[in-house]
């Protein structure tokens, strides 16, 4: 019964992942831009949304609302006014990547100051487990975060498949410069990477908030995450992303029952390695060292 | 013109006689980062008592504490008290957490400067070096406390432990290993997490398959919280008990952590004596609610200086770390909130322990110190 209770705890977290890595994936993918500040649009989207449904009480809609609002509009201004800005002045990746890692800090400080320096949770019976059969406990909370991915993704695989607005971000993610010279402009593209991309956080910042409470520290966790699943999924497929967030989730749960708890994020850097190693490219993406 | 530069040069001779005559001691604590919260609740303590030493003019000069980021982690406590040393010559340095502390204290012993820890609990702190020092007892005690009170008066025998992968838990798993064999208790489970680790579905159903009578916690900080919260959430039932950790307002405020049981100092708040009613008091006044053990520890280790320096300031005697090392050994006792107490030659003080319950959102004492 503990390797099913393992598996089913490895799916659940595989979600978390999977939808955690989406936007990361898919603004990295798309614009090529390395947004370390994603880990912070994930701990915005959390405290909006605790700060609406737990302490202000504005109920479920409302909050999920104002928390995509939030989560959409840190990541379009902060492209808009410091990474568009920046490469008009033909600043490096790096330069990017340093400034993105500042907001993210800045963000973490302005939580803190904001909401306190400690955790907070959502209380919600839906994270409360129930024993189905002997030695095997499963919360409502895990059915709505398979859910919600499942969800997530038949709705980004459509967006990508079915509308020029897809089309034309995957075609941004495969040549900019070509995207330009079919009369499309990259710079708008790319603002509509990051709002879609910025808002893919929300499920999975609610989903955290009842699930393993917030604080404001918690953006670099997030980014861990995001990378690895980014790498070993394939830069610019959500597909592999959501694969590889379920990998991590499974292995790190199912690892459990050969090792200690302490090994069981190793594991996932294991992983990582192995597909840095033999397969570059991850599951479905472009080899990353070229 | 001979006139403004003879101006600006008074005015920079006064701004360095003022400068000179600041009395600075230095501070690595938590302010960013998972371990944040501790910070916080450190520096209110430390804050209060360097107000009441000003205000007293306890000393020949203004007593500045000068604060430094250590996040809680060793690699950048050793960043922060190398500047705190070599940059702010702070002859004396205030210390959190069992992993800085231990990072620490060779600093402080090759610049012969004195390193107070009222935060971190690992049992080993107590053999760092003649210059760390200790006002707040540690996790041996705690847990010699903790183990009789959970096998003996509540039954509970088989017990499960989980605690994160540093210095800290390593002893705290150590010494419940031998508390547990001594009082007639089991080990049933040890299981170890990552400092850094958020998710513990995985490690409660490690834990739930040990089927444990309780469940005993050694972590920190916001893991400690989410820990928690994921252990009711996923089944495990049982007792949950911990050490002084427990007592941050985090952990006091979350309803899966209603129950949870968990051992601290002693400290009694209503002590007539001078120093604690008017530590209290202040406290109370300042931040609404009364002072946990951390902020009290850390109000007696500035408090601890400033007696020190004003013993060597009225011999003459320069405020160097050997110095107070000198004149702590020479001072039988030391007015602390709560209590009077002597370091022992080890630099450590003793305190008894008492049990406490977190219910309605606050820690309730449920079985004073013996």
């Amino acid at each position: 019964m503990l390797y099913l209770q393992l598996l089913v705890n490895g799916i659940q977290t595989g979600a978390l992942y999977a939808l955690i890595a989406a936007g990361f994936s898919l603004i990295f993918g798309m614009t090529r831009i390395f947004h370390a500040a994603h880990g912070a649009t994930f701990t915005i989207a959390g405290f909006v949304f605790y700060e609406f449904y737990a302490v202000l009480e504005w109920g479920l809609i409302p909050s999920v609302l104002a928390c995509a609002a939030a989560a959409a509009l840190f990541g379009v201004l902060l492209n808009r006014w410091v990474y568009v800005v920046i490469q008009r002045h033909e600043g490096s990746f790096f330069t990017v990547f340093a400034a993105s890692f500042g907001a993210a800090i800045v963000v973490q400080n302005l939580i803190a100051i904001f909401f306190g320096k400690g955790m907070v949770t959502v209380s919600t019976p839906l994270s409360r487990s129930i024993e189905l059969m002997p030695g095997l406990y499963i919360a409502p909370m895990a059915f709505i975060a398979v859910i919600t991915a499942i969800i997530c993704f038949a709705l980004l695989h459509y967006l990508f498949t079915h509308t020029n607005m897809g089309v034309a971000l995957r075609a941004l993610g495969e040549n900019p410069v070509l995207v330009d010279v079919f009369g499309l402009n990259p710079k708008s593209l790319g603002k509509y990477a990051f709002l879609i991309g910025s808002v893919l956080v929300v499920p999975a910042a609610i989903l955290t908030a009842a699930t393993s409470g917030l604080n404001p520290a918690m953006g670099h966790h997030v980014m861990m995450i995001s990378i690895a699943a980014t790498i070993v999924g394939g830069v610019g497929s959500l597909r592999g992303a959501a694969m590889a967030g379920l990998l991590f989730g499974l292995a790190e749960n199912l690892s459990l029952a050969f090792f200690d708890p302490q090994w069981s994020e190793a594991v996932t850097f294991v992983i990582l390695f192995l597909f840095i190693i033999f397969r570059p490219g991850g599951f479905y993406g472009r080899a990353i060292v070229s | 013109m001979k006139k403004i530069l003879l101006g600006l040069a008074v005015c920079q001779a006064m701004a360095g006689i003022a400068v000179a005559q600041d009395i600075k001691i230095g501070a690595a604590f938590p302010l960013s980062g998972a371990n944040a919260e501790y910070g916080e609740i450190f520096a209110s303590g430390a804050n209060l008592a360097v107000e009441h030493v000003n205000t007293d003019k306890m000393l020949k000069g203004k007593l500045v504490l000068v604060y430094e980021d250590s996040q809680g982690l060793p690699t950048a406590g050793v960043v922060a008290v190398n500047k705190l040393i070599n940059v702010e010559k702070t002859p004396y340095v205030l210390s959190a957490f069992t992993g800085v502390s231990k990072a620490i204290a060779p600093l402080g012993t090759r610049n012969q400067v004195v390193m107070v820890n009222g935060g971190g609990v690992g049992p080993d702190l107590a053999t760092l070096s003649p210059y760390f020092w200790n006002v707040i007892p540690l996790a041996n005690f705690e847990v010699k406390a903790m183990a009789p009170y959970l096998v003996k008066e509540k039954g509970l025998k088989r017990i499960a432990m989980i605690y994160v992968d540093d210095p800290l838990g390593d002893a705290a798993l150590q010494e419940m290993k031998t508390e547990l064999k001594a009082n007639g208790g089991e080990l049933v489970g040890a299981f170890s997490i990552p400092v850094a680790a958020q998710q513990f579905s995985g490690v409660a159903a490690r834990v739930r398959d040990t089927k444990p009578d309780a469940v005993y916690i050694a972590t920190y900080g916001n893991q400690q919280v989410q820990l928690v919260k994921q252990l009711r959430d996923n089944g495990v039932s049982q007792p949950l008990a911990s050490y002084s950790a427990f007592s941050t307002p985090s952990m006091l405020k979350l309803p899966e952590g209603e129950g949870t049981i968990f051992t601290s100092q002693q400290i009694n708040v209503n002590n007539p004596d001078p120093r604690t009613k008017r530590m209290v008091a202040d406290y109370r006044a300042k931040f609404g609610k009364d002072p946990n053990m951390y902020a009290i520890n850390y109000y007696n280790a500035v408090l601890t200086f400033a007696d020190l320096a004003a013993a060597l300031q009225k011999e003459g005697k320069p405020l160097t770390g050997a110095n107070l090392l000198e004149m702590r050994k020479k001072t039988p006792s030391f007015d602390f909130v709560g209590a009077k107490v002597s370091f022992a030659d080890d630099g450590t003080v003793k305190a008894p322990i008492q049990i406490n319950e977190i219910t309605g959102g606050a820690s309730k004492v449920i079985k004073s110190a013996q």
